[in-house]
């Protein structure tokens, strides 16, 4: 019986050691690929952000407006939160691959769709930076338009167009992500906001002095008076 | 996104490179052949006036270059209403011989219509470039609408260059005390501070310059972006006082009004401080070292001004200031010092009697816009557009300084804004600075 | 080889001008004479002119250079005798060439015995024949001509105590053709020597014949109908002689001395020649066609002369203000090259002695319509002399040789008439007619060249012109075309190679023959038919079908 239970026991041992010298080195291999992971994460991270320092992509943040709304949060620049991301995205997909050598049953196909997803997540956070990059750019170009062009209420008219904008990038981002359900409620919003975002285009860049002609004539009131009081500038 | 349009050319662009000029162009100017005087016309529908201003060219050569070889080049947007038939016209030629014109030479008037959109660059390209293979010793680019031409402005601006050895004649004009509003509330004040050259008219109608400064300029200047385009005068008056060229100003005579309309300002202010903002980044090594200012040898006077009363509405011009002031608050926050937009809220609450947009605090105003204009703090144009209704509110003040000045109270008013630019020059370096 | 007997030789001719004294001299006198310029003849044959002009050889106080004549009837016994111009004249006659004498109708010297009787008192039948005045405001109306050196039109006789009126120098009278005995002693003169076999006559000073009070006493009708007369005499008893005339006017004005064919046969271009030198340094056709445009046409028997320089100061009467500025500015820098309203240089020096601008302006005198004349020595680009006074500068012993006063005269130098040109440019060591005849580049040798060329071909002395305006004005290209053959020639005015393009449509098909190489150019076609040309080159092409 003592007998019985320490042969048991040794091959309870024995079995365990066994085991465990089985998965000693996968999680060696796990450890290395978590540590190698980091250290090329953190390379990429470097790179990275003197690549979008070298582009100023802070200044292009700060037009999209996502400066200001990192600020508020009391969160670092741009250029350093893109980094970070990318840093801890790269480093996770290294410890899920070291996860997988594991191999324990199920994880598998969840560590395979993170991976599908990855390019989406990528796509769909790129559409949204230039999304609301556009949304500001066309909005500002509107208010300074009906500014000088004294067409009544301008940030009426600025604000209308950054959220039919945001509305249309919005629902790009959510069709790629996959969350195409939510789609079809913004559908209509879509079509009108083509509709907008084409003549905030025209208005904006296409013939800013054309618009802002057509707006004159259209809106101001007295116009010959106030063409005659004006002075050349030149 | 838009800010990545704006590089700053670097490319050198070499005539033999290009292909710009029309093989039946290039056949005309190899029977102009080499010449002394150029002179460029830019076109674009504009037969109503160039047929007297080419005749008054013309006999503006006959009567002060009878000996030197002359062309006249008329670089046309495309007119429809026979504009460039005019300009050929004036030809002197043995083969269409015109009686009581006397003329030792032939002079050739030809045309070419230019590659592009109707533009100043395209057709002071064209005009270079010509000028370039002509190998033209003295060149002018006369304006096509001047309606108060007279023979001798060709002469006025030729002789500095081909007598004196200047490389650039600026014109200065005889003109209404409230026209050139822009020129006098800014582009001359801070040409003039931060070159340290006064050049009264730097956004020139009609002015001269030597082969060697076209040739220099034709290759610098940046012609494929879109910058490289507009307000290209200006460039070119930065390029001879940036490379070191001799510069003076010519007295013209009567500058035409020119027909006013409220909607030009935008393109002015983008041909002109546009222009001048995003030559102070290049230009940095430059202006950065200049302290005070002198004038440029200048034949003729200065300036003239005429000070007939004329009707503007001023209440116009406050309310859309104090509506700019009020509306654009979100812009002006990302390009202003907290203090400027502070002081401007302020004054936009004031009413017509006490309102005043003081000297300093409209130099600050253009400082931190460079400022800003330099740093991108949003898109570059967007930061010109939204000078507008603060130049508005300036004029105002000005006007209303001025309203019963006489000719040497402007010019004292005038000069005092120039020395306040130039006094908070630092102020701008130090803004500049800054950023590094 | 014998004269030919075409009345209208003077058409196809090449004229040399040459003054007997400045020529050869025979007999060691230091002064050219009529022997001298006979020996000479062979050197003006292998030239290839066909006639001599002589400037004026009779006996004179030479004050102006022989045109004030003291004796009709002879020769200057320094130039030799009577019989000696005779023979020259067979001589000439022998070898095909043709000669061209002056004379001078309008004045006479003042040493001229008539001038002597006429003054000598108020009663003297010659008295009438010169033009006297008690005051000295007649004719009021009349420019001075020579405005360096005369005051007035009228000088004071003091033998006779009264006015006479003379147009040039005061010690030349002018004769008094209202006087019908004047038109026919005149007449006599010149028979005199055409029935000595001089084929020609220059008549000097045409326009001021004769006075009329109230106009500018020049072109008058009277003075046509005078001419008419002579000509009349003239077509009646001698054919095929020619009257050429000095009359320096505007073309319009000229016109009228070719009257129906039945004046002048013909007469000097005076206003073109000043042109082409402004042509050249505009580097601009214009003043050259502009001039010819205003060219009236002229009857069919009658002939331009053309000329580059001559005796004569290279003269600005017939240009603006604003020209003759240039010109002097350009071809006169030394006030010392000026005189009167001209500029007293021979061609080489006015050309900055460019071979390329010599040939080019005698291409342009061989190929322009009309008769070409060539001024001594400068075949073979001889230079001047500017430190002598009045025209004597270009009028010095012609270069022979480098040896002994050029080859010129055995006579010591200091007796020579003139001195030699010394100058290390132009100095007869450097120029003379020895060297070029050496060297196969020479000027010499280019001027046999182009004389043939233009002789072989009869286009040039009687064919029409017709300018080509191409966009490039520094090309001066026109067709001269007579019956089937047409010529095309091309100038280039200007010191840089220039391409240019020509409108031939009408010649589509025809080949282009080069005339100097015989050498064929492209076909023309449907394009403008492109040439270049080097500095200052210029094409003769004939135009031929095949």
């Amino acid at each position: 019986m003592r007998e019985m239970i320490v042969s048991e026991l040794s091959q309870a041992m024995h079995e365990m050691a066994r085991g465990f010298a089985h998965y000693v080195p996968r999680l060696i291999v796990m450890l290395i690929l978590a540590f190698v992971g980091w250290a090329i994460a953190y390379v990429v991270k470097v790179i990275l952000r003197s690549i979008l320092q070298f582009i100023k992509f802070d200044k292009l943040s700060e037009n999209a407006g996502a400066s200001q709304l990192l600020n508020k949060a009391a969160l670092p620049t741009a250029t350093e939160m893109v980094s970070r991301f990318v840093f801890w995205v790269t480093w996770l997909g290294f410890i899920l691959l070291g996860v997988s050598v594991l191999g324990i049953l199920g994880l598998q196909e969840q560590i395979a769709s993170f991976f599908l997803f990855l390019p989406r997540l990528f796509v769909a956070m790129f559409i949204l930076f230039f999304g609301l990059l556009a949304a500001s750019f066309f909005s500002r170009a509107a208010l300074l338009a009906a500014v000088n062009a004294n067409v009544p209420s301008p940030r009426v008219l600025s604000l209308a167009i950054r959220s039919i904008i945001i509305v249309f990038v919005l629902s790009i981002v959510f069709e790629e992500l996959g969350l195409a359900e939510q789609t079809m409620l913004v559908a209509f919003g879509i079509a009108f906001g083509a509709l907008m975002l084409g003549l905030a285009i025209a208005f904006g860049i296409g013939g800013r002095d054309l618009a802002q002609r057509f707006l004159e004539e259209k809106f101001v009131r007295n116009k010959k008076e106030e063409n005659e009081d004006e002075l050349s500038p030149l | 996104m838009e800010a990545m349009s704006y590089t700053p050319s670097g490319a050198e662009l070499k005539l033999e490179d290009e292909t710009f000029l029309s093989d039946d162009f290039l056949r005309q100017l190899i029977n102009v052949g080499e010449v002394d005087i150029l002179i460029g016309l830019p076109t674009h529908n504009n037969a109503k006036t160039i047929g007297s201003v080419v005749t008054t060219i013309r006999s503006g050569i006959l009567r002060g270059f009878p000996r030197e070889r002359a062309v006249i080049i008329n670089a046309d947007g495309g007119s429809r209403d026979g504009t460039p038939d005019l300009v050929t016209g004036v030809s002197i030629d043995d083969a269409r011989p015109a009686a009581n014109l006397y003329a030792l030479r032939t002079l050739h008037s030809i045309s070419t219509k230019y590659d592009g959109s109707a533009g100043s660059g395209a057709a002071l390209r064209t005009i270079l470039a010509a000028a370039e293979l002509l190998r033209a010793k003295a060149c002018l680019v006369m304006s096509p609408e001047a309606a108060h031409l007279q023979p001798d402005w060709i002469s006025n601006l030729v002789h500095p260059i081909y007598r004196d050895g200047f490389d650039l004649v600026a014109p200065t004009y005889r003109r209404h005390k409230f026209d050139g509003l822009l020129t006098t509330n800014l582009l001359y004040p801070m040409l003039r501070a931060l070159y340290g050259v006064r050049i009264r008219e730097a956004y020139m109608p009609e002015f001269g310059f030597s082969g060697r400064l076209g040739s220099q300029f034709l290759g610098q200047n940046g012609w494929h972006d879109g910058n490289g385009q507009a307000g290209v005068e200006l460039r070119m008056t930065l390029a001879a006082i940036t490379g070191g060229y001799r510069i003076c100003q010519s007295f013209l005579g009567e500058k035409e009004h020119v027909e006013r309309r409220g909607s030009d300002l935008i393109p002015a202010l983008r041909q002109t401080v546009g222009v001048l903002f995003s030559a102070l980044e290049t230009d940095f090594l430059v202006w950065s070292k200049v302290a005070g200012s002198k004038p440029v040898p200048t034949t003729g006077s200065e300036q003239e001004l005429q000070l007939d009363p004329i009707r503007v509405n001023r209440k116009r011009l406050r309310e859309m200031f104090s509506t700019g002031v009020s509306e654009l608050q979100s812009v002006f926050q990302s390009i202003l010092s907290p203090s400027t937009l502070t002081e401007l809220q302020r004054i936009a609450r004031l009413g017509e009697e006490e309102f005043h947009y003081s000297a300093e605090l409209w130099v600050r105003t253009v400082y931190e816009f460079a400022a800003s204009y330099q740093k991108s703090v949003i898109s570059r144009d967007h930061i010109i557009q939204a000078l507008a209704p603060l130049f508005r509110g300036r004029v105002f003040t000005f006007l209303v300084e001025n309203r019963n000045a006489s000719a040497i109270e402007v010019e004292n008013n005038v000069e005092g804004l120039c020395l306040e630019f130039e006094r908070l020059k630092p102020y701008l370096l130090q803004m500049w600075k800054s950023r590094e | 080889m014998p004269l030919n007997t075409d009345v209208l030789w003077y058409k196809d001719a090449i004229i040399y001008q040459v003054h007997v004294r400045t020529f050869h001299d025979s007999n060691g006198d230091g002064i050219g004479d009529f022997p001298g310029l006979e020996q000479r003849l062979d050197y003006l044959q292998e030239l290839g002119v066909n006639a001599i002009w002589l400037m004026p050889f009779f006996p004179s106080p030479l004050r102006d250079d022989g045109y004030d004549i003291a004796d009709y009837h002879t020769v200057n016994p320094s130039y030799g005798t009577l019989e000696d111009f005779r023979k020259l004249l067979d001589s000439a006659h022998e070898r095909g060439i043709r000669v061209i004498i002056e004379m001078v109708l309008n004045h006479t010297s003042d040493q001229h015995p008539w001038f002597q009787e006429a003054r000598s008192s108020h009663d003297n039948p010659r008295r009438d024949w010169y033009v006297w005045s008690d005051t000295d405001t007649r004719y009021k109306g009349t420019r001075i001509i020579f405005v360096d050196t005369e005051k007035s039109n009228w000088a004071w006789d003091p033998v006779s105590k009264s006015f006479y009126w003379h147009r040039f120098f005061s010690h030349q009278p002018d004769l008094n053709w209202d006087n019908p005995a004047v038109g026919d002693q005149m007449w006599n003169v010149m028979k005199f020597w055409l029935d000595m076999g001089v084929d020609a006559f220059r008549l000097d000073a045409v326009p001021y014949l004769v006075e009329r009070e109230g106009t500018n006493c020049e072109n008058l009708p009277e003075t046509h109908n005078i001419i008419k007369d002579l000509r009349r005499k003239l077509d009646e008893q001698f054919s095929g002689r020619m009257l050429l005339a000095e009359a320096n006017q505007w073309p319009a004005d000229l016109r009228p001395y070719f009257g129906d064919g039945d004046e002048f046969h013909m007469a000097f271009h005076f206003p073109l020649m000043p042109r082409m030198f402004m042509g050249l340094k505009l580097e601009d056709r214009k003043p050259i066609t502009e001039i010819l445009q205003q060219t009236p046409e002229i009857p069919a028997s009658c002939q331009w002369s053309l000329f580059l320089r001559n005796h004569d100061e290279l003269t600005l009467e017939m240009v603006t203000d604003m020209e003759r500025d240039y010109m002097y500015d350009m071809y006169a820098t030394s006030k010392s090259m000026r005189l009167n309203l001209g500029i007293r240089r021979r061609l080489a020096p006015l050309l900055n002695n460019d071979r390329r601008r010599i040939e080019l302006m005698n291409g342009m005198l061989m190929s322009l319509p009309g008769t070409p004349i060539i001024y001594y020595g400068d075949e073979i680009g001889m230079g001047d002399n500017i430190l002598l006074g009045d025209r004597n500068g270009v009028r010095t012993p012609m270069q022979w040789n480098g040896g002994w006063n050029a080859g010129f005269s055995k006579a010591e130098p200091q007796r020579l008439y003139a001195p030699l040109i010394q100058d290390p440019v132009y100095g007869y060591p450097a120029v003379n007619v020895a060297a070029q005849k050496e060297s196969e580049h020479s000027l010499l040798h280019w001027m046999q060249r182009i004389i043939a060329v233009r002789r072989s071909n009869g286009v040039f002395g009687r064919g029409s012109i017709e300018f080509l305006y191409p966009a490039n004005h520094r090309i001066l290209a026109y067709l001269r075309r007579l019956g089937k053959e047409t010529v095309l020639v091309v100038n280039n005015l200007s010191g840089a190679a220039q391409a240019v393009e020509l409108d031939l449509k009408r010649y589509k098909g025809n080949i282009l023959i080069e005339m100097f190489g015989n050498n064929i150019f492209p076909r023309v076609g449907d394009l403008p038919y492109l040439l270049t040309l080097g500095p200052y080159q210029f094409y003769w092409f004939r135009l031929r079908r095949v």
